[in-house]
C-alpha cells in the first residue's frame, strides 16, 4: 500500500520564546516491510534540519530556532510503500525463550523500563492469560494479545506516563497504554518485546478498521513487536486486537514511549502553551506520484500539552 | 641521634620509604637526610608557609556530607612521595596501555561494530545494564578515538609493593590542579630538597591538554580551533580546578548559559558578539549536558549540544557515555580488553575482584563480607564504599540485603593493604596509607604526566584516600633516569 503522510505540530506560546531546540521522530522506518519514497521536514520559523539514525535505528530530525517567536510549526511529509508482514511459520516451544543466547541478545527488551514496570499485578494477569495457551511462543503471544481485549479503548482517558498498574486497574486507556501493558506482560513471561511508534490508516480509532475514504485524520499510533525464536519479530496491535498489516506504518521501536516520543525539546520562554497535532494519511495507488499535496487546512484539535510530549492515540 | 624519624613504625606493611629491614630505599636517601636535619619547629614553620600559599590561591575542595562545612583545604603533606625512574616506566607503560584499550573499547561500542561484545570479551548484558552506557551517544564520532581524552587511573601498591589498578576514572577525573599547585608550593616550602633531586616537571600539563583538545577539533574547524572549559559553576566541588585549567590553557571558562546552539553550531557569547566554539572540555556530567536528550530539567547544560556534536560541528571532551567503561563491574574485564584489542598482556594487574551476579562468587563474598571491600558499580569518589574489616555488624547486614536485591549493583574486592608513607601528623611523623592517580591525556597519542596525585588517608589505619572522604595529598616526584631530564 502506498500512503502519503502529513504530520503537523504547532505550538502557540503565551509570549515570546527566545530559543527552542527539538528532536522529531516522525519518519517512516525503512525495513523489510516498508520502503520510503520521500520524506521532508520543514519548520516555521524556518530552521536548518539535520537528521541521524539513533541507537534503535529510528530517523531523528533535529532543529533549533534562535529567533524570538510566539509559535512553532513543524510539518513532516512523506510517502511510504508498505506490505503485509511475512506470516510466522515457526511454532517454537516456550522453552526456546530460556535459551541463554536468545535471552542475552534481547536483554534490553526483557527488562523493565521507565514506562514498563514489571509489577506483581502485571505478572498475575499475564500468567492468567498465558495459562490457557498451547506450549508454543506464538500461541503464548496470541493468548496475551487476546487477553488484552478486556481493556477498553478510552480516547483521551490518559496522558503519557500512566503506570501500567493504573491502566490495568482503570481497565482501559489509549494506544500507548495498551502497548505499555502488552510489552510489560510479554517481558514478564520472558518474551522479548518492544514498543513501536507509528501511524495507522484507519477510519475508526476504536477498531482500527479499514475505511472507504482515501484520506483519514488520525493520531500517531503505538503497538508492539515480540521476538519469536527462529523467526524474528512478530508485530501485534493490542489496541485494535489485530495483527499488524499494510495499513500500519512503523516510525521506530524502543524499550518504551521514551525511546520513540514523536517530538521532544526544550524552549526558553513562558511555560504555558497550546499544542495542536494533526496527522493525515492518504491512500494512493501504487506508482502514483509521491507527495501529491494533501489539503493544507487542518482540523483544529487543540490540546494542552503535557511535558511537550505529543499525546498519542 | 634523635630526630623526627626515630621510632617510625612501619607496622609490618609495605612502606614507600623504608624497606622491610628498616633501610631507607635508595631514591629516598636524599630526602631522609634532609628531614633528619629538621626540627619539629622547622617543620611547623614550613607548614605555615604552605598554608599561606594555599590560602592565597583559594584552593579548597568541597566535602559532601561533612557537617563541618562545605569547604576546606585539601591538605598537602610536606613529605613528598618519590618514584624512581624504573618504577615510573612500568606505571607509564601500564597506564598508556590501559587507556589505549579503553578508548578502543568505547569507540567500538559507540561508533564501531561492538566486536568485543559480539565476541563475548565483555558480556553484552553487562554493557546494556551499565548506568553509564548512553544510547543517546550512539554514532557521535570522536577524532583519533580519544574518547577518554583525560583519564585518571587509580593505582595502589599491595603488600609486595606491586602497583595495581584499583579503578579507572574516565568521565570527569579531577585532581590535576592539586598536582600542579602542590608542585608549585613544594618548590617554595622545600626548595633545597626539591632542587637536589632530578624531579621531572609537571607544569606543561596545561599546554599538553590544550594541544590534545585542539587535536580533536572537528574537521570543519579552522587552523586555530577554539576550545573552552564548561563548568557547572561556582557551587561545584571542583570549580576551583575548572577555573584553574582554563587559566593554565589561556581559554575561556564558560557555563551552559554562555553557550548557544544555532544551526547545529555552538558559539559562546562574548563582549564582541558570538564566537564559534570547536571543542568543549566539559566538566558537567552526561545527565546534565543537553536537556533535549538527557534530563529535561537540567539548567546547567546546553540545549542542542549533542545535535551539534553529531553534526560534526563541535567535539565534546571527554566523550559522552564513557561511564560504561569505568563501571566497576566492567573494570573486571579490562585486562581481557587489553588482550583483545592490543594483543598484549596487561602491564598493571587489577585488584582481585568478585562479580556478585555469579551465584558461586556471591556466596563466597556473602560468607566473607567482613573481610572484603564492597563498592557500588557506578559511584566514584569513595561514595557508598564499605570496608568489611572496618564495618559494624549492622552495616554489613544492611549491605548483604542490598547485594541480594541487586547483585549487578556491586562488586567486591580483596582488601589491598595499601602501601604507607611517612606523613606529618600533629608535629610528628607516622605512616599513612597512600594511593596514586596518574593523569593520562589522549590526543593523537596517549601521554602520562610524570607523577600524578598521591592521596593520603590522614586518619590512622584508614584505607580511604579520596579527597571527598577527608584525605590529603602529597607532591609526587618522579625522578629522571637521565641527568639531562632535570626538571625545575
Amino acid at each position: 500500500m502506498r500512503l502519503d503522510i502529513h504530520y503537523r505540530t504547532r505550538f502557540a506560546y503565551a509570549g515570546h520564546v527566545s530559543e527552542s531546540q527539538n528532536e522529531l521522530r516522525a519518519c517512516p522506518a525503512i525495513d523489510d516491510r516498508q520502503q520510503l519514497v520521500h520524506y521532508d521536514v520543514r519548520t516555521t520559523p524556518s530552521a536548518r534540519v539535520s537528521w541521524y539514525l539513533d541507537y534503535w535505528g529510528t530517523r531523528v530530525d533535529t532543529f533549533g530556532i534562535r529567533l524570538p517567536h510566539t509559535a512553532l510549526e513543524v510539518v513532516a511529509e512523506g510517502t511510504v510503500d508498505t506490505v503485509v508482514p511475512e506470516p510466522v511459520e515457526a511454532r517454537p516451544p516456550r522453552a526456546a525463550l530460556d535459551d541463554p543466547a536468545f535471552r542475552d541478545e534481547h536483554l534490553e527488551l526483557l527488562q523493565p523500563s521507565p514506562h514498563v514496570a514489571l509489577t506483581a499485578t502485571v505478572a498475575e494477569v499475564a500468567h492468567r492469560h498465558a495459562g490457557q495457551a498451547a506450549d508454543d511462543v506464538v500461541a503464548l503471544a496470541h493468548a496475551v494479545h487476546e487477553g488484552l481485549a478486556a481493556l477498553e479503548y478510552a480516547p483521551g482517558a490518559t496522558y503519557v506516563g500512566v503506570p501500567v498498574d493504573e491502566v490495568l486497574r482503570a481497565g482501559g486507556g489509549v494506544c500507548q497504554d495498551f502497548a505499555h501493558v502488552a510489552v510489560a506482560m510479554y517481558r514478564t513471561l520472558g518474551v522479548p518485546a518492544r514498543y513501536v511508534s507509528g501511524y495507522l490508516f484507519t477510519g475508526d480509532d476504536a477498531t482500527g478498521a479499514d475505511t472507504d475514504s482515501d484520506e483519514v485524520e488520525v493520531q500517531t499510533h503505538a503497538w508492539v513487536e515480540v521476538a519469536v525464536p527462529g523467526h524474528g519479530w512478530y508485530a501485534l496491535d493490542p489496541t485494535n486486537r489485530q495483527q499488524v498489516g499494510e495499513r500500519h506504518v512503523t516510525i521506530g521501536r524502543g524499550r518504551d514511549y521514551d525511546d520513540v516520543a514523536p517530538l521532544r525539546g526544550v524552549f526558553l520562554g513562558p511555560p504555558e502553551h497550546d499544542l495542536e497535532v494533526d496527522v493525515r494519511l492518504r491512500r494512493l495507488a501504487v506508482g502514483a506520484p509521491a507527495a501529491a499535496g494533501i489539503g493544507r487546512e487542518p482540523s483544529r484539535a487543540t490540546l494542552v500539552a503535557r511535558q511537550r510530549a505529543q499525546q498519542q492515540q | 641521634m634523635s630526630d623526627l624519624l626515630t621510632g617510625y613504625d612501619r607496622g609490618g606493611l609495605f612502606d614507600e620509604v623504608f624497606a622491610s629491614d628498616g633501610v631507607v630505599r635508595p631514591h629516598y636517601l636524599e630526602l631522609v637526610r634532609r628531614v633528619r636535619d629538621l626540627t619539629a619547629g622547622d617543620l611547623e614553620h614550613r607548614e605555615q608557609i604552605r598554608d599561606a600559599i594555599f590560602r592565597t590561591q583559594g584552593i579548597t575542595f568541597t566535602v559532601y556530607g561533612d557537617d563541618d562545612g562545605v569547604e576546606r583545604t585539601f591538605p598537602l603533606d610536606l613529605l613528598p612521595r618519590i618514584i624512581p625512574a624504573e618504577e615510573w616506566d612500568v606505571i607509564e607503560r601500564g597506564v598508556v596501555q590501559r587507556v589505549t584499550a579503553l578508548n578502543r573499547f568505547l569507540d567500538d561500542l559507540y561508533v564501531g561494530e561492538q566486536a568485543a561484545v559480539h565476541e563475548g570479551v565483555v558480556p553484552r548484558w553487562l554493557v546494556h545494564t551499565a548506568e553509564g552506557f548512553r544510547r543517546e551517544a550512539f554514532g557521535i564520532p570522536m577524532p583519533h578515538g580519544a574518547r577518554c581524552l583525560v583519564s585518571g587511573v587509580d593505582l595502589v601498591r599491595d603488600a609486595q609493593g606491586t602497583y595495581r589498578v584499583l579503578e579507572d576514572n574516565l568521565r570527569n577525573p579531577s585532581g590535576i590542579s592539586y598536582v600542579l599547585e602542590n608542585r608549585a608550593a613544594m618548590t617554595r616550602v622545600l626548595p633545597r630538597a626539591f632542587a637536589a633531586q632530578r624531579v621531572r616537571p609537571v607544569d606543561h600539563y596545561g599546554p599538553m591538554l590544550l594541544r590534545a583538545l585542539r587535536s580533536v577539533a572537528p574537521p570543519a574547524a579552522g587552523d586555530q580551533p577554539v576550545a573552552v572549559v564548561l563548568t557547572p559553576g561556582a557551587y561545584n566541588a571542583a570549580y576551583f580546578e575548572h577555573a584553574f585549567l582554563a587559566r593554565q590553557m589561556g581559554i575561556e571558562l564558560v557555563e551552559g548559559r554562555d553557550l548557544v546552539v544555532d544551526e547545529h553550531v555552538v558559539s559562546m557569547r562574548t563582549t564582541a558578539g558570538l564566537q564559534r566554539v570547536d571543542v568543549i572540555y566539559r566538566r558537567i556530567d552526561d545527565d546534565f549536558l543537553d536537556p533535549v536528550v538527557f534530563r529535561p530539567d537540567s539548567l546547567l547544560g546546553v540545549p542542542g549540544l549533542l545535535s551539534a556534536a553529531r553534526a560534526g560541528n563541535v567535539t565534546i571532551v571527554n566523550a559522552v557515555g564513557n561511564g560504561v567503561a569505568d563501571d566497576k563491574a566492567v573494570y573486571a574485564f579490562v585486562p581481557d580488553l587489553i588482550r583483545y584489542y592490543l594483543g598484549e598482556e596487561p602491564v598493571l594487574p587489577n585488584v582481585t575482584t568478585y562479580l556478585l551476579w555469579d551465584p558461586e562468587q556471591r556466596a563466597e563474598v556473602l560468607d566473607r563480607l567482613d573481610e572484603l571491600v564492597v563498592k557500588p558499580v557506578a559511584a566514584s569518589g569513595g561514595y557508598g564504599l564499605v570496608i568489611g574489616p572496618h564495618a559494624e555488624d549492622g552495616e554489613l547486614a544492611a549491605l548483604r540485603t542490598r547485594i541480594e536485591a541487586d547483585p549487578r549493583g556491586f562488586i567486591a574486592q580483596e582488601v589491598v593493604a595499601l602501601s604507607r608513607h611517612p606523613t606529618l601528623v600533629n608535629g610528628h611523623i607516622e605512616g599513612r596509607h597512600v594511593d596514586l592517580r596518574p593523569f593520562a591525556i589522549a590526543g593523537e597519542r596517549v601521554e602520562v604526566i610524570p607523577g600524578g596525585l598521591t592521596r593520603v588517608a590522614l586518619r590512622r589505619g584508614s584505607l580511604v584516600v579520596n579527597s571527598s572522604q577527608g584525605g590529603g595529598s602529597k607532591d609526587t616526584w618522579v625522578l629522571g633516569a637521565d641527568p639531562a631530564v632535570n626538571g625545575g
